[in-house]
């Protein structure tokens, strides 16, 4: 039981870290909580299903198509969605046009693919029907290796920096002559290959089904909440523990009490501490 | 120039009113008319499959009577409205045929979401109508004394489940399992009481998040609670697929028996191995099932051959396509035995069927009984052993 509870709570914290770092990524550069991270998700395994196995392209040419089209949603996702209402922020008119675009998404999804799950294909073949298969570790491979990729674009390029000054104080960095726009709809076509990696790493867990959007949408939120807005760090621990929590909530108390009891912690930590367990507090000039 | 004095009109309309109150017959009106069958159909969204299959039963079957000259000289016509399995476009769909269409009867909705919301409208509006839907409280003389069913209700899904795991597989302990939707949830919970009712030990009630990725909780419980049967109330084959490999990881051999998504084709995809599909019973009906010789009872094999080339049967399932048939013939041997669409005839002939030979199942109506199909033709099929739209009975049965 505990090596099943290990096995499934870390793989679905893991796909659950992921969506939490694709809200991240767009947060970072535009100050938006878009809405459209776990349709990204839910695209990662439709897709990933539809070249691999429906056009029977190999593996890794089937990600690198996955991931690029990922990208291509975020840039719409910028253009369409994101773009029209920074003027008004303080209006979060941006829930209303991330939501619709996510309901699009779907709807064209369900259209289009099929509105029953759909198989994902074996990629690498595990070590046995165990803990050990793919399944439960290629989610948190994938995890570690986009935290350890951000890590680095942030920590050593030119362009991760970039990325840091907008999503800092974009003013600033606007005045300095850094392109604030350009530097946005790479950070959201970035977060789209994030998110569908997410979807493609946990394809054999979650399939390809089209409704898979909405669930991501709600437990990849949790993970930002937890750890705190924009702390990809606190991302993945929080989809982690999420992920831990969630699982052995299953083996104890079951189906919708498991739901309860999911939100029952998010809640509790929320009171605790409303930053996020890795957040700060940030002072506001009154 | 055509000029009309006074005492002319006068006289022509003394004459008219005159034959109107001895009773002349109408103008052929209803004569020349078409029989205008109302069609329901959530052709496209989520829950579409059945619908297109139920289409190509109604197509052919309007092609049929048409082409051996109509009812009574009337030629159907079917007036194909999408609702797309929303219920809010369902409603306006209803109306629009009801005022404007002027449809003499409605065949559907599909899918009881639609229905909840359609058939108060309908029963206001007295229109004959004849659906699939399965949720009990849509029938009810009483209160919609125009609407009838041509599939199981619910609880004759439950009876026909209920009385497999007792009778046939002979079980005492048995675990439910439903889905957090609100079918799943009223569902279990109604089959675990009919199951203590009949005696029955439940060891395990649960209701799971279809898109929980493993099902080895759940399944842990039930095996640890001494299970020797599963009962499935879901309409989601994904979950249904992660259940039966989760049994195998498992290395368990307990049966499955429920709801008849458990025998979608779209499983067999899902399936980490096609054994792992193997004990696993369906809701299904006698009619479109085929024994071991792989036969089908005459009138679905005549069916079947009438069908053959002209009604594709792979990819849906020949219950769906019978039940439009019989939707539509039913209606169109209504007009023809009263000779009238007006919709207290049709309800009437309705009311009166006893055994009337369909190809989806012998239906019998009355005034107080809406629920026409037989219970004794539910039961359950070999959820793999798919073929052509049809089913092998499960073991057990003669």
């Amino acid at each position: 039981m505990l090596a099943s509870i290990l096995a499934s709570g870390l793989a679905v914290g893991a796909i659950y870290a992921l969506i939490g770092i694709t809200y991240n990524t767009m947060f970072s550069t535009s100050r938006v909580m878009s809405f459209t991270a776990g349709q990204l998700g839910m695209l990662g395994g439709v897709l990933g299903s539809l070249f691999t196995l429906r056009l029977g392209l190999p593996w890794p040419l089937g990600l690198l198509l996955t991931l690029a089209c990922g990208a291509l949603v975020g840039i719409v996702t910028e253009f369409v969605a994101v773009r029209p209402v920074l003027k008004s922020l303080d209006q979060h008119l941006y829930v209303l046009s991330t939501l619709a675009l996510a309901l699009m998404i779907q709807q064209v999804t369900a259209i289009t693919w099929s509105t029953e799950p759909q198989p994902f294909p074996r990629l690498l073949g595990g070590f046995g029907e165990t803990v050990l298969d793919e399944k439960f570790w290629l989610p948190v491979a994938a995890c570690l290796l986009v935290v350890l990729g951000l890590e680095l674009l942030y920590r050593r390029t030119l362009l991760g920096h970039a990325f840091l000054a907008v999503a800092e104080d974009n003013f600033a960095a606007r005045a300095l002559g850094l392109p604030e726009r350009r530097l946005r709809v790479m950070s959201y076509a970035l977060a789209g290959g994030i998110g569908a990696l997410a979807g493609y790493a946990g394809g054999e867990l979650l399939l390809a089904f089209f409704a898979n959007g909405p669930h991501l949408n709600f437990y990849g939120f949790i993970p930002v909440a937890l750890g705190g807005l924009g702390n990809n760090r606190g991302a993945l621990i929080g989809g982690l523990v999420l992920g831990l929590f969630q699982q052995t909530a299953n083996f104890v108390v079951g189906g919708i009490f498991a739901s309860v009891a999911v939100f029952t912690l998010f809640i509790v930590v929320l009171l605790a501490a409303p930053q996020g367990l890795l957040g700060s507090a940030q002072a506001r000039r009154v | 120039m055509v000029t009309t004095n006074r005492r002319a009109l006068v006289m022509n309309a003394a004459g008219l009113a005159g034959a109107v109150a001895l009773g002349f017959p109408r103008p052929a009106l209803a004569q020349g008319e078409p029989l205008r069958v109302g069609w329901l159909a959530a052709m496209t969204g989520p829950s579409s499959a059945p619908t297109v299959g139920f289409n190509r039963g109604v197509v052919f079957a309007a092609e049929a009577i048409n082409g051996a000259g109509g009812v009574k000289g009337r030629k159907i016509e079917i007036v194909t409205r999408d609702s797309q399995g929303d219920p809010t476009k369902a409603v306006n769909a209803v109306q629009e045929m009801i005022s404007q269409a002027k449809v003499h009867a409605i065949w559907g909705p599909t899918n009881s979401g639609e229905a909840l919301a359609t058939t108060p409208i309908m029963a206001r509006a007295k229109m004959p109508n004849i659906h699939p839907c399965v949720i009990d409280s849509l029938i009810d003389p009483a209160k919609y004394p125009n609407a009838f069913r041509i599939a199981p209700s619910n609880t004759q899904w439950d009876d026909a489940v209920r009385s497999y795991c007792l009778k046939v597989l002979k079980v005492k302990r048995v675990a439910v399992i439903g889905d957090t939707t609100g079918y799943g949830v009223t569902a279990a919970k109604a089959s675990a009481a009919a199951f203590k009712q009949d005696g029955a030990e439940v060891v395990y009630l649960g209701n799971i998040d279809s898109t929980q990725p493993d099902m080895t909780p759940d399944l842990l419980r039930a095996r640890n609670a001494g299970a020797e049967v599963i009962v499935v109330w879901s309409v989601s084959t994904g979950m249904d697929a992660r259940l039966f490999n989760t049994r195998a990881r498992m290395g368990w051999d307990v049966p499955f028996v429920g709801h008849p998504s458990m025998a979608s084709g779209e499983i067999g995809g899902l399936l980490e191995k096609p054994a792992n599909w193997d004990k696993v019973y369906a809701v299904g009906y006698r009619s479109c099932s085929y024994d071991e010789s792989g036969k089908l009872n005459a009138r679905s094999e005549e069916f079947v051959a009438r069908l053959k080339g002209k009604v594709a049967l792979s990819d849906t399932l020949l219950w769906w396509v019978a039940a439009g048939y019989d939707a539509v013939t039913l209606i169109a041997k209504a007009v023809e035995e009263t000779g009238s669409s007006a919709p207290d005839a049709i309800v009437k002939h309705w009311n009166g069927l006893t055994k009337y030979p369909g190809i989806f199942g012998d239906y019998t109506y009355t005034p107080k009984e809406h629920n026409g199909y037989p219970t004794e033709d539910v039961v359950m099929s070999a959820a793999n052993s798919g073929r052509d739209g049809s089913f092998r009975l499960a073991p057990g049965y003669s």
